[in-house]
């Protein structure tokens, strides 16, 4: 009985804080769009119902929110032990370029899509994870702080993205701009219509994400040292280790978002990619985890719904003029407004 | 000779950047707020300096306005952390978000598209006679205001921190609030000065970026630079005298990488550019036993 | 009123959230008095002195000063009208000296530093009242007993006449109790009047000339000094607790003569640790535990009790030495390794080191069994019915009061918390306890309740290691006692042994 109404309370909270956020986000944004001197329901309109309209619609929503998803994962899965991962941009950028690199180089080999893809896709997630672990690393054994560390290799990789597509080796000598050839047929995934899919993947992952942390001793050992860190080291748990293993898995994931964005979206490495409405994914993945307050199962949804919203901006720009960092701002707005609310209104409620 | 001393200028150009945005981020970093949202505010701060200088054709009037953008940032962030126990971090990385988006936004409605930059009023130099002939000295001190401003705010907060007692109070706060709560320091009111006053410290600099250097303003001007301000801050334990220090090495490297990659082609230039980003992790490894930390940096106070 | 009342507080109410910490105090010091303020832990008393001093606003009530109205609505205020307050956390920044930490927040000049003028005042109020320490090192490398006395300082240098000092026996041995003592009689002939917090009648009789008596918020009596007694007091402060009133106030166990096992259950074989600023390290330690007793550890915090608690699960703490558990060595192994041979361990700060706070009692009593195989399905999985079912054990055996294991645990009262940490331990085969301060702030019932869980464990044939600084109850409970002063073993006693006086003295290097 008890725990019914646990149950019960715990949905309203949730209810209450989300459905707040949702009433915020788009009060805020309108009074930007009134500010700015647009037509605010006419403005709103457009902001939700994009992604619904029309099917080009759609599919440019679950486009994405997949690369979405993954950059809310690698914050939101270092986040549980408190730590901040703002490095999924890096991550991205880094495993998207290694399997681009892997797969020009084995291109020519011919080995058919069954190798390849899943290949490919294994590099994305260890490097993005290898590159991820390096600030667990500089954190468990220099101590340094990870947002710190991450930043410094967001520039890194971005440098490290123009490095190979610049290069010699990799580049496209009909292209202008810094871009690398096209990957082979065998390298890259299709399409189900007009939906990527990628989406089996974010699935997958999904569903991985859940098992690890609510089934798993390993999941159970992160979410310890973030409730008490002193507590889980004096029963046993290794800090070092899990601040690597948790950083690793965040990394793991955005690298597989840059790898899908390779096979699936791009087929090529450009300059800068992984951006979307004028910023970048590993920024919009940063506001949507701490919109969701780092809680991985919340994170498909919030997605989702982030980028109905980043959808919706780009169509503002387009058939309004409105500029896309509104959006942005507002939503830097609303995710302030939500960690207060959390901070005052949740705590007795959780 | 000419070329160490022009190197040392343009050098000293940068440490001015860098030292100003730790400088603001150790001075709230002493009464335990931990400022990291420094990249955001120097945008913001960057694109409104600009635009004030430009619109009033007034130096003054651009770096004034990149202080106010910048005690705006300090105020949100410390109204907000002090009023509600909100977390720094988040708060921080919300502001970063907030200002890069805000300088973009407001340099497109302000100025729009244009064929030609707009360019920002000259920023007057000060040069001293005689002392100006001496080579490589030269190089520290024929700058602009702005450089000698840096002088003056370092040896400033040094001896406020150090030399009087209202600056051992504001210390005392960093490393233990409720010490200082107890006997009759207005926690949060320094709170509130010191994080209002860095965070203006920080807009300078980044005002200096668009008024002073590029004379005109793109997106994502800062590149970075505030994030590095952090690692400077920590580098220097947030003492003032070592922030101008750290300033100095990595406005070092930077010049220094730049020179490179025109000197060499041998080497790909993007491993020049990754080179500032890059020595912040490795000076913070082989120095960090000698790091401290104000104890209470980042951590919410309250007496219940 | 009567024309000597100095500090009258009337009225005052106080409430935390939901919580009533204080309810319609009326409170009443008198010029020249040492005032005790007395109550459990959890009574109020703090709560009141921080009203006073300005830290907390009260909701209702006023408080008058020398028959003046008062409003004190900060420290800075407080300080003004002449209250300086010891509290019971040391308030002093580690990083400072002694003279930087008395300067802060005086009066006079903000922008110039003139520490030698300002030290040569400190020195002469510290000889004045017999308070001496060193002035310019810094606080981290100074014991509680030379901070406090710097703490006072501080407030008597701030121009106090009433002093509040907040448990400030809490770390201190007899002897620096005694010295204390001597201390707030020169005060008191100096002008100073004094309110002196306890939760022990003991130090009350001893210390004061007037009692307030505080339980559940509220004030029980005001006791003249010729009322004071140790009968009167225990049942001001528990009164409608069904206990059964001794001399002591102290909890009473059954200690039955068992036999001992043939070989102990661990060996600890000249263990040393490297001192720092935190903690003087361990020295050379040697020592057996055997199943069937309680081997008490007295020390005055801070002296390497904490270290010899830890370094039994992390025997990677230790730089020398090794420890053997059933004669294996457990040299480089992690606290997993040694958990799996029957050790486990309660810490010295339930809240911070023992508890996920977000977490449910179920996910708690897990919390250092994890990696069992009773509660893992192949090898990576969390049985989490198991879970439910062991922490259901853990509740019943262990009379945690809660609906059911998926509570947050944060819900508790300490005591219930203090509980399910001690039946974590008793979740699989226990031969060693290790167990330190586990009755700090818990009301004498649940005390006498954990001591008997203890008993129980060692009359089954288990060993339990039991570090605690409050020497009573170390007498009472254990078998043998080890004595540790400044990371060092004094000796260790046999129950037969046991003189409260010998003791004290070795705690403090006499």
């Amino acid at each position: 009985m008890a725990q019914k109404n646990k149950y019960k309370s715990l949905i309203l909270s949730n209810l209450i804080i989300y459905g707040a956020a949702i009433i915020l986000a788009l009060g805020v944004i309108s009074i930007f769009v009134a500010v700015l001197g647009y037509n605010v329901l006419e403005a709103l309109r457009t902001l939700l119902t994009t992604s619904f309209k029309s099917s080009f619609g759609f599919s440019e929503t679950v486009k994405k929110a997949i690369p979405l998803l993954f950059a809310t994962y690698a914050f939101t899965i270092p986040f549980m032990i408190k730590f901040f991962n703002i490095g999924g941009w890096g991550q991205m950028l880094f495993g998207g370029t290694m399997t681009v690199v892997v797969g020009l180089t084995l291109g020519p080999l011919g080995l058919p899509s069954i190798v390849m893809v899943p290949l490919l896709l294994l590099v994305g997630i260890i490097s993005g994870g290898l590159f991820a672990l390096l600030a667990g690393f500089l954190k468990a054994k220099y101590d340094i702080n990870p947002i710190i560390s991450t930043i410094m290799l967001n520039f890194t990789a971005y440098q490290f993205v123009n490095f190979i597509a610049t290069s010699n080796i990799f580049r496209d000598p009909n292209e202008g701009h810094p871009i690398t050839r096209r990957l082979s047929e065998s390298s890259l995934m299709g399409f189900f219509g007009e939906i990527p899919a990628s989406i089996i993947l974010a699935v997958i992952a999904i569903i991985i994400v859940y098992l690890i942390m609510k089934k798993t001793r390993l999941g159970f050992e992160i979410t310890a040292v973030g409730h008490n860190l002193t507590a889980s080291e004096t029963y046993g748990i290794n800090f070092s280790k899990t601040i690597m293993v948790a950083f690793f898995i965040g990394g793991a994931l955005a690298g597989l978002g840059g790898s899908l964005e390779m096979l699936n979206i791009h087929g090529k490495l450009i300059e800068g990619f992984a951006k979307t409405s004028g910023a970048q994914y590993g920024v919009f993945g940063i506001l949507t985890s701490l919109v969701v307050a780092g809680n991985p199962l919340a994170v498909p949804l919030a997605a989702f719904f982030m980028s109905v919203l980043l959808v919706g901006a780009d169509s503002l720009q387009r058939t309004m003029q409105i500029p896309v960092e509104i959006v942005f701002l507002s939503q830097a707005v609303i995710v302030m407004f939500i960690v207060i609310i959390r901070e005052r209104y949740g705590k007795g409620i959780k | 000779m000419a070329f160490i001393t022009s190197f040392i200028s343009s050098v000293m150009v940068y440490t001015t950047v860098y030292t100003l945005a730790s400088l603001g981020i150790l001075i709230s970093g002493r009464t335990g707020v931990f400022n990291v949202a420094g990249e955001g505010i120097m945008l913001a701060s960057a694109s409104a300096g600009f635009l004030a200088a430009f619109l009033s054709g007034s130096w003054f009037i651009g770096f004034l306005a990149g202080a106010l953008m910048g005690a705006f940032f300090g105020l949100i962030l410390v109204f907000v952390h002090e009023t509600f126990k909100v977390n720094q971090f988040i708060l921080g990385i919300c502001l970063v978000i907030f200002g890069s988006g805000l300088s973009d936004l407001i340099y497109k409605l302000v100025v729009g598209v244009r064929l030609s930059a707009p360019i920002a009023p000259d920023t007057p130099e000060i040069i001293i006679p005689l002392l100006s002939k001496i080579p490589v000295l030269a190089g520290f001190i024929n700058q602009d205001i702005i450089v000698y401003f840096m002088y003056g705010a370092v040896i400033i907060s040094w001896w406020f921190f150090y030399k009087t007692k209202i600056g051992l109070e504001t210390r005392a706060i960093g490393e233990n609030p409720k010490a200082a709560d107890v006997v009759g320091i207005n926690v949060s009111r320094r709170r509130y000065l010191a994080t209002i006053i860095g965070s203006s410290i920080i807009g300078v600099a980044g005002a200096y970026l668009t008024i002073s250097i590029t004379k005109t303003y793109s997106p994502d001007i800062s590149a970075g630079r505030g994030f590095m301000a952090i690692g400077i801050a920590i580098f220097a334990s947030w003492k003032p005298q070592r922030a101008i220090i750290g300033g100095f090495i990595f406005a070092f490297i930077e010049v220094f990488a730049f020179q490179l990659q025109i000197l060499s082609d041998k080497i790909p230039y993007q491993f020049f550019l990754m080179l500032p980003f890059i020595s912040v992790l490795v000076i913070m490894v082989i120095y960090r036993k000698h790091i401290e930390f104000p104890a209470s940096v980042g951590k919410p106070y309250s007496r219940e | 009123m009567v024309e000597n009342d100095y500090i009258n507080c009337k009225n005052i109410s106080k409430k935390f959230g939901e919580v009533k910490a204080l309810d319609d105090i009326n409170f009443v010091v008198r010029k020249g008095e040492i005032h005790g303020l007395l109550g459990e832990n959890g009574a109020g008393k703090s709560t009141l002195m921080n009203i006073l001093y300005g830290l907390y606003s009260p909701d209702e009530g006023e408080i008058i000063i020398g028959g003046e109205k008062t409003n004190i609505k900060s420290p800075l205020d407080s300080i003004k009208i002449g209250i300086g307050m010891v509290h019971q956390v040391s308030t002093l920044v580690p990083d400072f000296t002694a003279v930087e930490n008395i300067i802060l927040g005086s009066e006079g000049e903000k922008f110039t530093l003139p520490i030698s003028r300002e030290r040569e005042d400190i020195i002469k109020i510290s000889e004045e009242f017999g308070l001496q320490f060193p002035a310019d090192v810094k606080i981290k490398e100074l014991s509680a007993g030379v901070k406090q006395k710097i703490e006072i300082v501080r407030a008597l240098y701030g121009g106090a006449t009433l002093l509040i000092l907040d448990e400030p026996t809490t770390s201190l041995v007899e002897s620096e109790f005694q010295q204390l003592l001597k201390s707030l009689k020169v005060f008191v002939d100096k002008g100073v009047t004094v309110v002196f917090i306890t939760h022990k009648i003991k130090e009350v009789m001893e210390a004061c000339t007037a009692v307030t008596v505080l339980r559940k918020g509220k004030v029980q009596a005001r006791v003249p000094k010729e009322e004071l007694g140790v009968e009167n007091l225990v049942k001001l402060m528990f009164m409608e607790q069904d206990i059964e009133v001794t001399e002591s106030a102290l909890p009473k166990v059954n200690l039955p003569e068992i036999e001992l096992s043939e070989k102990p259950v661990a060996q600890v074989k000249n263990i040393s640790i490297i001192g720092d600023d935190t903690s003087p390290g361990l020295k050379n330690i040697s020592f057996d535990i055997f199943g069937g007793e309680i081997l008490g550890v007295a020390a005055v915090s801070g002296n390497g009790e904490k270290s010899i608690a830890e370094c039994i699960i992390h025997p990677t703490m230790l730089d020398s030495g090794e420890i053997f558990i059933d004669e294996k060595s457990m040299k480089n192994n992690s606290p997993v390794e040694v958990f799996a041979n029957g050790v486990f361990y309660t810490p010295e700060d339930r809240i911070k080191e023992g508890i996920l706070n977000e977490g449910s009692i179920k996910e708690n009593i897990l919390l250092g069994h994890h990696q069992e195989d009773r509660f893992l399905k192949k090898k990576i999985f969390i049985d989490w019915k198991e879970a439910a079912s062991a922490a259901r054990d853990v509740i019943k055996e262990f009379n945690v009061a809660t609906p059911d294991e998926d509570l947050s645990i944060r819900r508790l009262s300490g005591g219930n918390i203090q509980k399910a940490i001690l039946g974590r331990a008793f979740v699989s085969p226990l031969k060693l306890l290790v167990t330190h301060n586990p009755t700090s702030g818990l009301d004498i019932s649940t005390v006498e309740f954990i001591f008997n869980k203890l008993v129980e464990l060692r009359n089954k044939g288990g060993a339990v290691l039991f570090v605690n600084e409050d020497l009573d109850e170390l007498m009472i409970v254990c078998d043998r006692i080890a004595v540790l002063h400044d990371g060092e073993l004094k000796g260790i006693f046999k129950r037969s042994e046991f003189d409260k006086f010998k003791i004290g003295l070795l705690m403090i290097g006499g």
